[in-house]
Order: C-alpha cells, then sequence, then structure tokens
C-alpha cells in the first residue's frame, strides 16, 4: 500500500519535471502556425525560419558572439581569482568568495537597473562590449565554483613532489597545477556559456535591438505573438545546454580518478 | 610559512585583483549608482546653486526676502547646460505645474534685465507671489531625498514635512509587495510539499532508481529556465495540452483558464524552483546512516512515529535551507511571471522593470529595487549562516 | 669533516604548538636512518624541513657542511617519496619518472635510455604508457620510488612509503629498498611508525616522541638497551618494573625490588627510585636458577601463541610476562618455577 503510493508519487513528480520540456519539442516541426496538438504534419519549416528570418539569425549570432565573449572574460578573471583563493594566502578569502558569488544572488532585474544606468553613463549601453560585460558578470560565479572545486581535488603533495625533483614555482604551475586545473576551467567556462545564452533579464536592460540574443528574442515573440519558430528555438536551445552538459559531466568524470 | 607568506600573499592578491576590480567597477558600482539614484535629487541644485545658499534662512513661510529673487535670476541668467535646466525643469513641474511657462518667461526676462541683482521677479510672472512656487523649490533644493523610497513604501511626506500615507488610490506598492510574497510563499509551500517526500523517496531508493530520481531533478536544472518557461506557456494555452488531455479524459467539459493567472505562475515557478527544494534536502538525506530508520523500528517506534521522530528532524536542516534558497529566488523573479501571469501576478521585479524600462523613472525603479536587494541579501545572510556554504546547488 | 646532513637546534613551532623541540641529528653519507615515533610525533615535518617545504622556527640545517636552511626545495636535489607517493596523475608511468631528467635539462635521447633503464630495473617496463591511476598500490610504490631514484639524488627521503600497502608487499617492498639502498649507497632517510620495519631496514634509528629524540641508535640498542621508558614500550614488548638502587657501580647497580635484590646494567645513583625493563624473552625459566638474578616464581596464567606461549609469572607483589618456546616444558597454571635473567638485559631506564 505504502509502496503503491510512494510509486504513485514519484512518478507523477517525474513526469510534472520532465513531461513540459519534452512535451513542446515535437512542435518545433509541426507544419501548422499553431502550437497545437495533433500535429497535423511535420516539416522543417520554422527551423528555416530560424536560418533565415533576419530577427532570429541576429539573435542566433548575437547569442554566440556575447556568449563567445562572456564566457572567456569570466573564464579568464575567474580562473585567476580561483587560483588566488587557493591556499588561503589571502586574509578576508571567505569575504571575497562571497563577493565572487553574489552575482548569482542578486536578483536579475535589480543588477540590470544598476547596469543600465551605469552602462549608460560610461557611453557602453546597447554595445557588445556592455553587453558582454554585463553577462560575464553574471558568469564568474560558476567559473570561481568549478575552477575552486578542480583545485580542491589537486593533492598538494603532487606539487610538493615536483619541487623536490627539481621544478621551480612557475614550472610546477604550468606542468603541474595547470594540467589537473584544465578539467575545472572548462566546466566553468562551459556553465558561463549556457548561463549566457540563457540569460534574458540583464539583456533586457543593457542590449540595444543590434545586441537582441537569442534569449531576448525567444521572450519577446513569447510576449507578442507566439509561433513555431519558440518550439524551435527552444529545442536548439536544449539540445545545445544538453551537449554543453554532457560534456562538462564527462570532463569532471575523467578529472575524478586523476585526482583520486 | 611565516617567512613565504608576505611573497605568496601578494601574488595570491594579484591573482584575485582583476576580478575584484572587474566585479567593484561592474557590479557593485552599478548596484551602488542604482541605490543612489533612488535618493538623488540634485537636478535643480546643480542650476540654481545661489538660490539654493541663499533659502538656506527662509523659513519655508509666506515668501522669501527679496536676496533670493536675486539670487534666482542671476542662477537663471548664467545658466550654460541647457540639458540640465531642462532636467531642472522637468523636476520643479512634476512638484507643481506651471513651472515650465514660468521658468521658460523668466529666464528670458533675466537674460534680458539690466541689474538682475535687483530684479523683482513677481513684476515679471505674477505667480512669483504666490508661495507655493516658492516652497517647491526649496524643496527641490537639498541635494539628497527621501521621497523615492518613501513612494516605494506607499508613503510620502505632507506640507508639514511630516511622513503619511499615500492615498489608496495612488498607494499600488504595498499591494505588489504583498502579492510578491504571497506568490514566493505559496511557491516555497508547493516546492516543499512535493520536494520533501521526493527527496526522502530518492534518498530511500538506490541504484537505477536513486539515478533516474536525481535525473529528473537534475534536467531540468539544466535546462534554459526560457524554455521551460515558455514549456508551459504552450502547456497552459486555451487549447494547450493540459486542457486537451483533461477534456480527453472527460474531466471538464470547458478548458481550464491555466494561463494569465495566478495558478498558472505559481505552477511554473514550482516546476523551476522545485530542484533547489529537493537537493539540499536529499544532501542532508543521504548523509544519514541508512539504518536508522530500521534501528528507530526495533526500538518501538512505528513508522508514522519513526517519521515523526528521527526522519523529519534528521531533513530539518536540508527543508530550511530548501525553503530559503526557493523563496529567496522567487521574490525577484521577472520571467516567469511577466510570460505567464496576467496584470494582477506581476511581482516586484515587473514594477521595477516597468519604471526603468517604461517611464525610465530610475528614482522608482532604484528605490523598489533597494528594497527587494536588501530582502535578497537578508535571506541569503541567513541560507549562508543556516548552511555553512555560501554556494548554492547546480553550480 | 662533519656528517653529512646535521640538524644544529632545530626548532619548529606552528603557532603556540611547538611540533619539533631543539632537534640535534648527524646523518652520515651512506645511511639509513629511520624516525621512528608515534603519528603526530614530528617526524613529517622534520623531513619536510630536510626537503625544504618547512622552514625551522629557529636552528639550521646543513647538507654537506653547507646550510640548506634557507635554499627554496626544487635546488635541494633531495628524492622525496611521499606517503600517497604523490604520482602526477595526468602523466604517464614514463613521464612520471622523465620528469626529474627534464627538471634537469638532460638531453631527450639520454632521458628515454635512462627512463628505461629505470622502470627496468623495477620490472615496471610494460606498465610505462598506464596513468598511475591504472597500477596497483604496489606498482604505484615502485614509480614514486623510481622517480626519486632516477635524477640520482644526494638522499632519498621517505615518509611511510609502505603504509598504504597490504602486509606482504609491504615486506616485499622492506627488502626491496634495503637491496637498493646497499647496492647504491643511497642515504636514505625514513620515516615510520612502524617498529618492526624500523628494526629491519635501519643502520640507526631516531625514536621521537612529542618532537623530541628519545634515542638514537642501533636497533640493536634501541632494542636491548632502551634509554627511556618511552622506548622500551614503544618498541617491543617489555617488563617494567620500579625499584630502589641500594649499590651502585660503573655500568652496573643493585635494585631492590620487593623482596628481592636485582643485578642491573646502567649508570645510576644509590638511593633513586628507577624503572628497569625486561624483555620477555630474556627470562628463562626452569626448576633451577640459571644466572646472576633468580626469582622464585608462579605460573599464573598460559596463553597459547602458536609458535610460542606467553606465560604470567608472579613473584609476590611483582608480575612478570615471559616468553616461552614451545618446547621449553609444560608450564600449567599454579607451577612453581624460577625466572632467570641476566644483568645486561635489565635495563635502568632514565626517568
Ligand atoms: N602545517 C601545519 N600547521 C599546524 N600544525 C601542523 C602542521 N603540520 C603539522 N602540524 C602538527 O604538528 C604535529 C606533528 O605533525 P607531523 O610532523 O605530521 O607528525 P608525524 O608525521 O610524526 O605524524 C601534529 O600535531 C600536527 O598536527
Ligand atoms: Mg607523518
Amino acid at each position: 500500500m505504502l509502496r503503491a503510493l510512494q510509486i504513485v508519487f514519484g512518478s507523477l513528480v517525474v513526469a510534472f519535471l520532465i513531461l513540459p520540456i519534452i512535451a513542446i519539442l515535437p512542435l518545433a516541426f509541426t507544419s501548422s502556425v499553431f502550437l497545437t496538438y495533433p500535429i497535423p504534419s511535420y516539416s522543417l519549416r520554422w527551423f528555416e525560419e530560424l536560418v533565415t528570418a533576419d530577427v532570429w539569425r541576429l539573435s542566433i549570432i548575437n547569442s554566440l558572439i556575447v556568449g563567445g565573449g562572456a564566457t572567456l572574460l569570466s573564464t579568464v578573471l575567474g580562473t585567476l581569482a580561483a587560483l588566488g583563493l587557493r591556499g588561503n594566502a589571502l586574509p578576508l578569502a571567505g569575504l571575497l568568495r562571497t563577493l565572487f558569488l553574489l552575482p548569482m544572488v542578486v536578483p536579475a532585474v535589480v543588477l540590470g537597473v544598476g547596469m543600465q544606468i551605469f552602462l549608460v553613463r560610461l557611453g557602453l549601453a546597447s554595445t557588445y562590449p556592455g553587453v558582454i560585460i554585463a553577462h560575464a558578470v553574471l558568469c564568474v560565479p560558476f567559473v570561481v565554483v568549478s575552477v575552486s572545486a578542480a583545485l580542491q581535488g589537486i593533492d598538494p603533495a603532487v606539487e610538493k613532489a615536483a619541487m623536490s625533483l627539481g621544478a621551480p614555482p612557475i614550472t610546477v604551475f604550468r606542468r603541474v597545477t595547470l594540467p589537473l586545473a584544465v578539467p575545472g576551467v572548462v566546466s566553468g567556462a562551459v556553465f558561463a556559456f549556457a548561463t549566457s545564452l540563457d540569460e534574458v533579464v540583464i539583456t533586457l536592460f543593457v542590449a540595444g535591438p543590434n545586441q537582441r540574443t537569442l534569449a531576448r528574442q525567444m521572450f519577446s515573440s513569447i510576449r507578442e505573438n507566439i509561433s513555431p519558430t519558440v518550439a524551435a528555438a527552444a529545442l536548439l536551445l536544449i539540445v545545445g545546454t544538453l551537449c554543453l552538459a554532457a560534456l562538462a559531466a564527462l570532463l569532471r568524470r575523467r578529472e575524478k580518478p586523476a585526482v583520486a | 610559512m611565516s617567512r613565504a607568506s608576505v611573497r605568496d600573499r601578494s601574488r595570491a592578491f594579484a591573482l584575485v585583483a582583476p576580478l575584484i576590480l572587474f566585479l567593484a567597477l561592474f557590479f557593485v558600482w552599478p548596484l551602488w549608482t542604482m541605490v543612489t539614484a533612488s535618493v538623488v535629487d540634485d537636478a535643480v541644485t546643480k542650476v540654481l546653486p545661489r538660490t539654493a545658499a541663499a533659502m538656506a534662512d527662509w523659513d519655508g513661510s509666506d515668501l522669501p526676502p527679496p536676496a533670493v529673487h536675486g539670487a534666482l535670476a542671476e542662477d537663471l541668467r548664467t545658466v550654460q547646460d541647457q540639458q540640465a535646466l531642462g532636467e531642472a525643469v522637468r523636476r520643479l513641474n512634476s512638484a507643481v505645474s506651471g513651472f515650465r511657462t514660468l521658468l521658460t518667461r523668466t529666464v528670458t526676462a533675466a537674460r534680458e534685465a539690466s541689474d538682475p541683482a535687483t530684479l523683482d521677479l513677481s513684476t515679471i510672472d505674477p505667480r512669483w507671489s504666490e508661495p507655493r512656487f516658492w516652497r517647491a523649490i526649496k524643496e527641490a533644493v537639498p541635494p539628497y531625498t527621501d521621497r523615492n523610497l518613501l513612494a516605494a513604501l506607499d508613503l510620502r511626506r505632507d506640507a508639514g514635512g511630516s511622513i503619511v500615507a499615500e492615498e489608496p488610490g495612488a498607494a499600488a506598492n504595498r499591494i505588489i509587495m504583498l502579492r510578491t510574497f504571497v506568490i514566493a510563499g505559496s511557491v516555497t509551500l508547493a516546492c516543499a510539499a512535493i520536494g520533501l517526500p521526493y527527496a526522502m523517496l530518492a534518498a530511500a531508493a538506490s541504484g537505477v532508481m536513486r539515478a533516474l530520481l536525481l535525473l529528473a531533478v537534475l534536467l531540468p536544472l539544466w535546462t534554459s529556465l526560457l524554455v521551460r518557461t515558455a514549456a508551459w506557456f504552450i502547456l497552459l494555452q486555451q487549447e494547450g495540452l493540459i486542457n486537451r488531455a483533461l477534456a480527453a479524459l472527460g474531466l471538464i467539459d470547458a478548458p481550464l483558464p491555466l494561463i494569465f493567472n495566478r495558478l498558472g505562475v505559481i505552477i511554473a515557478m514550482t516546476h523551476v524552483l522545485l530542484p533547489f527544494m529537493v537537493l539540499p534536502i536529499y544532501s542532508v538525506l543521504i548523509a544519514v546512516p541508512r539504518n536508522l530508520m530500521p534501528a528507530a523500528a526495533s526500538l518501538g517506534a512505528g513508522p508514522i512515529r519513526a517519521f515523526w521522530r528521527v526522519l523529519l528532524p534528521l531533513a530539518m536542516p536540508g527543508l530550511m535551507s530548501g525553503c530559503l534558497l526557493v523563496f529567496m529566488v522567487a521574490i525577484g523573479y521577472y520571467i516567469t511571471p511577466a510570460l505567464v501571469g496576467g496584470a494582477n501576478d506581476q511581482m516586484i521585479s515587473s514594477v521595477i522593470a516597468f519604471y526603468a524600462l517604461g517611464t525610465a523613472n530610475w528614482g522608482m525603479a532604484g528605490a523598489l529595487g533597494l528594497i527587494l536587494l536588501a530582502v535578497t541579501l537578508l535571506l541569503y545572510l541567513v541560507y549562508g549562516r543556516l548552511s555553512r556554504s555560501p554556494q548554492l546547488p547546480g553550480a | 669533516m662533519g656528517a653529512f646532513i646535521a640538524f644544529q637546534d632545530v626548532t619548529k613551532k606552528f603557532g603556540a604548538v611547538t611540533v619539533v623541540d631543539h632537534l640535534d641529528l648527524e646523518i652520515a653519507k651512506g645511511e639509513f636512518l629511520s624516525l621512528l615515533g608515534p603519528s603526530g610525533s614530528g617526524k613529517t615535518t622534520i623531513l619536510m624541513m630536510l626537503a625544504g617545504f618547512e622552514r625551522p622556527s629557529s636552528g639550521s640545517i646543513l647538507l654537506a657542511d653547507r646550510p640548506i636552511t634557507h635554499l627554496p626545495p626544487h635546488r635541494r636535489q633531495m628524492g622525496v617519496v611521499f606517503q600517497n607517493y604523490a604520482l602526477f596523475p595526468h602523466m604517464t608511468v614514463a613521464e612520471n619518472v622523465a620528469f626529474p631528467l627534464e627538471m634537469q635539462r638532460v638531453p631527450r635521447a639520454e632521458i628515454t635510455r635512462r627512463v628505461e633503464r629505470a622502470l627496468d630495473m623495477v620490472r615496471l617496463s610494460p606498465l610505462k604508457d598506464r596513468k598511475p591511476s591504472q597500477l596497483s598500490g604496489g606498482q604505484q610504490q615502485r614509480v614514486a620510488l623510481t622517480r626519486a631514484l632516477v635524477f640520482e639524488p644526494d638522499v632519498i627521503l621517505m615518509d611511510e612509503p609502505l603504509g598504504a600497502l597490504d602486509k606482504q608487499l609491504r615486506e616485499h617492498m622492506q627488502l626491496e629498498i634495503r637491496d637498493l639502498h646497499r647496492r647504491l649507497g643511497l642515504t636514505i632517510v625514513f620515516v615510520t611508525h612502524d617498529q618492526s620495519e624500523a628494526l629491519t631496514m635501519s643502520d640507526r634509528i631516531a625514536v621521537f616522541n612529542a618532537g623530541k629524540v628519545e634515542q638514537i641508535d642501533t636497533p640493536q640498542a634501541v632494542y636491548d638497551r632502551p634509554r627511556t621508558r618511552f622506548v622500551a614500550e614503544f618498541i617491543g614488548e617489555t617488563n617494567l618494573v620500579e625499584g630502589k638502587v641500594v649499590e651502585a657501580g660503573a655500568q652496573q647497580a643493585v635494585v631492590r625490588v620487593g623482596e628481592a635484590a636485582l643485578n642491573v646494567s646502567g649508570e645510576v645513583s644509590a638511593g633513586r627510585d628507577v624503572s628497569l625493563s625486561l624483555r620477555p624473552e630474556r627470562i628463562r625459566l626452569g626448576k633451577e636458577p640459571a644466572a646472576a638474578n633468580a626469582l622464585p616464581v608462579t605460573v599464573a596464567d598460559c596463553i597459547y601463541h602458536g609458535d610460542h606461549m606467553r606465560l604470567v609469572l608472579k613473584s609476590g607483589p611483582l608480575e612478570l610476562v615471559a616468553r616461552a618456546e614451545r618446547l621449553a616444558g609444560d608450564w600449567a597454571v599454579g607451577t612453581e618455577a624460577v625466572a632467570s635473567f641476566d644483568p645486561q638485559d635489565c635495563t635502568v631506564l632514565a626517568s
């Protein structure tokens, strides 16, 4: 009796969690202009729309530009900071760590308002650098967390061993620390890219029409007149992020036995 | 160690410095800018510095002394920055309408006057003999104001300067804040009601079953938030899959109203935030020794008693973290209510976005933003204390 | 010509805690010295100071009469084998072993040759392209050892290198390391908390307790003539007997223990209360007195241990544990006998 209840409950929640995401995917292939079931017949017209219609095509390109830029910026800054935080050489390291995580906590709209006022004053509003910087701020926590975890997994004795075998500090870093941290850096970059790809709110505040990203375009298209292009874009995003997540998971798995 | 640590420390500092600088510049400063936007009110002071100084001794009753007339005429005569003047005029006009024409006329007269210092302004325009115009200037002169912050809480200062409640017709913010807390609270409750038993189920399961249950939580977490909201937008439509399915099962005759209302917002937000509830509880529960429940049973506790007396207290820290986390994230939500909710389901973020994007009223956007920021940081502080780790799950 | 390695009055503090306390230690070239002591006694810290990872709070360390106290680790030419091997997880076995040679800018071709020779020597050549995670514990241990040896360092430092291995493998590796030491004439400083390991492998043993040296001696001397109560109890099993010195001579004395007077070895002054150490296997049990010391005893307990028996003997208030070979007779509980032992086996401990 209890067992049956558990099974029913578990299945219902799993269905609630998973089905909505799966249910909209077939709609990307509908030939109709309505997002309803049953699907009259299948076609790729909405994917065609995605790559041929200017707004969509540009938004995809913008997402790649902004995502690439923000990933690069946040990965470099976050990796350096994670290296600096390592080994507790700094006073107030805990406070700094919290600061680096805060962009994840502050409500997006609040940060958006601040960013908008600030970037307007700097003359960076509605420019690519402005949008990239704003996205990078949001991506930084993911990089710091991911790289810190990788660094924490490195046995300090391994670096000492390298030193005792005649490697000066810079060589230890280049030949031992860095290669062992790379999986963490890569998965941090993956998280950063996925974060930027999905970011709507800040983009709403700081981007002009020329920097409209895919997520931003989806947002306004859902709001104004939804069409199956949104489902097609959603499919693209899901496949994209799942590939990235799989990549990150793969790297994490590879990194595990290496530091054991 | 202590001797090397000066070098270690400076190297560590050199490594974190770029990010500190970056975040100080592009994270802390923007937030600070937003905060100041809500309290700075220097449009008038910047343009009328002499007037501000001359008005310092005037108590605001009746009319100001002649020296103030002269100072105002001098200020208006020498003003160079037309944009700043425009801002000041807009600021004053929003306090007392009529300022626009009054100032335009006065500026022209002041420029033409031979000796502005002794000018009697009421000869240019009779409105200068009405105290309310002068009072408006005096009120606008201080560079800082609590007007926006008070307005964010549906308060204002009356003519005497004491704080009073806004008239009910103009008071909307408290309702919105209350609504924000109600929606976030409902979502938290829904997440707890589903998440607690689900996390217990996952922690009790093993092997493939556990992996499956966890994957079901992680998969949505990895999927774009926008995609999930879009999915609910599509599913909850009048003609959407859910209504179709319910009708096909013969459970309903007419489509249920699921979208653009509170129900839709809560369903969609619960879906989005459920992982934040399940993961903390789960991580607490898997640390519990597996044989604890049988042990409790062997000591004579029935399954219900064992649940109440053993498992629930053990899950409590996770449940508390999960609730705090869900509530904290929920009160700042924008996208989901904006897309799935109706006009009466908009939360504080939507109002902030409206002020900032719709009317360019930075003062109000900043004041409401400051309140949301303060509440969020407070919750985060409690969360950090409770879970002893500043990290959020899923990162 | 001083010692090859010398610690001169070295103290190491972590904050307020003194971990190594005024250490003076000399190690000769080609010597195998074990640092033995319970966990937390400061052995690793001493090794880390020698390797250059920790700096003494005061005092100095000399290598071949040159002070190296402030020399960074990578310029010390010491091969270190760490407790958990510390192999580079991202490099293959061959790359691990080649690393120290690359650091010395040895030409490529020679590196390949020397790595192959070294791996051959420890029979690891077939595994040279594996990653450390694909090796067993014993194989990892051998790689770590090879990596530390391949660049022909002046000194090899090992921190409990065999601690993670099972008993059989550990004993095998003990022999292998002892053999390498002999063949290559290496100077080895070997940290262990396992007394039998220290006894079987070392030229000398330094016994540590709470950051202080208790005794530095050959294995035989440490075992047979422990200087302190700590050493006597930490190494092997012993009977501790309390008594009062009644007569003192050069390197020998008479100590009254209850009714009996025992002839003992050691330098003490008359009238003092002392502790004596008497190893169980040095007690001979018989019907008649057979040595300078002979105590009438009763067998109170007899425990069977396969290859030997342990007997608990009572003599008045005194209780002694003796170890008897199986063939040495049948000692049923209650039997009256005489316990005999020589004065040089009955050591006075410094209090
Ligand atoms: N870096 C350090 N900071 C503070 N205390 C330390 C540090 N390293 C070792 N200790 C302390 O010094 C004492 C001796 O440690 P160690 O040399 O590792 O002992 P052993 O190797 O004999 O077990 C221990 O009590 C340990 O806690
Ligand atoms: Mg140790």
